[in-house]
């Protein structure tokens, strides 16, 4: 299982995610492909993000049962603790300072 | 419990209920969500304030908060109240109160542990005289295998730091496996004090069960990390245990492996007594383990 959500990226980007994957929701592409393609799809992603950003999560051996990175900019950041990977959502940075 | 993940290190923050979800939040606002509901056991280090809210929350998903010290040398645990089940407890205390019963649970205990049978007529306390000669030796070739010099098992807690890296290392590994010991325990409805080969302590039980694990795998590693001096030796214990947990499915094995050790004392669980009378408000259904208050 894999699963590719995808946050202020081109058109094409989005086109071209859709040739592997199928767009349930706008940006949420869901699929089953191997760890080729997978790393095949996410060189795509770095070459035609611009200023969106993205995160893939997969079905693997670890102990929660998935894994996942993410590139670009995004409140929420995966943090490891002590071998799990959890998500830390940082605060809305102040324009005024 | 077999579907959790094993457990988490919370170190920093302050662990609160947001939205409903459960989060620690930094000093900088940064917010981590914990998915308290697939998660055995969150170990809480020094540098955590609960809210009330959270340890609700924890107590209704049925996950264990423990609260350790330094390294996890272990402090004190709460976040599951335990004795849901009285039926469990009864049979637990009936099978600990009865010096046939319980000879039966120590032997099949040992039985585990060794992978033969304990010697013929022996007592209780004999068979603990054993297994402790058995287990100092089983640390010397363990830690000669690791090539460390040992000179024995060190528990005193007050003096941690004069404690040396081997000792360390077991300690943190240890308490990695008393947490979800004690969250198998306490989610398969039984008393965590009742204890067959320890008795006396609070945890007598989860030290019992954790034994039956502690030699397979936890206890060679602990070693081995150990004689490779890492910076921050705790750290890859925690890693190294969390790796064992889930290639050996420990959590899928604690709970039947409490059921089958407890089945050796030959004594059926205790049926309702014909004056009593059934609960007026009926338990209702849920997905959690039996010993889990919902």
């Amino acid at each position: 299982m894999l699963v590719i959500v995808v946050e202020n990226v081109p058109p094409r980007l989005r086109g071209r995610l859709a040739v592997w994957l199928i767009e349930i929701r706008a940006g949420v592409y869901v699929g089953d492909l191997s760890v080729k393609v997978r790393d095949v799809i996410w060189s795509q992603i770095e070459q035609g993000i611009e200023d969106g950003n993205a995160v893939m999560a997969w079905t693997t051996n670890t102990e929660s049962g998935f894994d996942f990175k993410t590139l670009g900019k995004n409140r929420r950041l995966p943090v490891e603790l002590d071998g799990l990977k959890l998500v830390s959502f940082y605060p809305v940075e102040d324009d005024e300072n | 419990m077999k579907e959790r993940v094993s457990m988490v290190f919370v170190e920093k923050g302050q662990i609160d209920v947001k939205d409903g979800a459960f989060v620690v939040i930094d000093e900088t606002g940064v917010r981590t969500h914990i998915p308290v509901g697939s998660i055995a056991c969150i170990m809480l280090e020094p540098g955590t304030r609960v809210s009330h809210h959270a340890v609700a929350l924890a107590a209704r998903a049925g996950t264990l908060l423990v609260w350790v010290g330094e390294a996890g040398v272990r402090l004190y645990a709460a976040g599951q109240p335990g004795g849901a089940r009285s039926d469990r407890l009864l049979y637990q205390a009936k099978l600990a109160l009865d010096d046939a019963a319980r000879l039966k649970v120590v032997r099949k205990m040992y039985e585990i542990r060794f992978g033969e049978k304990p010697p013929e007529r022996r007592s209780v306390e004999q068979l603990r005289g054993i297994e402790g000669a058995r287990v100092r030796k089983l640390y010397q070739l363990l830690a000669k295998q690791a090539g460390i010099e040992w000179k024995g098992r060190n528990y005193d807690q007050t003096q941690w730091d004069n404690s040396d890296a081997a000792n360390r290392c077991i300690s943190a590994a240890t308490a990695c496996l008393y947490g979800i010991s004690e969250a198998a325990v306490l989610a398969a409805g039984y008393a965590p004090a009742i204890g067959f080969i320890h008795t006396g302590k609070p945890l007598s039980f989860v030290y019992d069960i954790a034994d039956l694990f502690k030699f397979d795998d936890i206890i060679p590693h602990a070693f081995k990390v150990a004689a490779k001096n890492y910076p921050n030796p705790e750290r890859e214990v925690r890693l190294m245990c969390r790796d064992i947990f889930r290639q050996t499915k420990i959590l899928k094995k604690i709970i039947p492996t409490i059921e089958e050790v407890l089945s050796a004392g030959e004594i059926e669980l205790p049926k309702p007594f014909e004056e009593a009378i059934a609960p007026a408000i009926p338990n209702t259904e849920n997905i959690g383990d039996v010993g889990h208050r919902s």
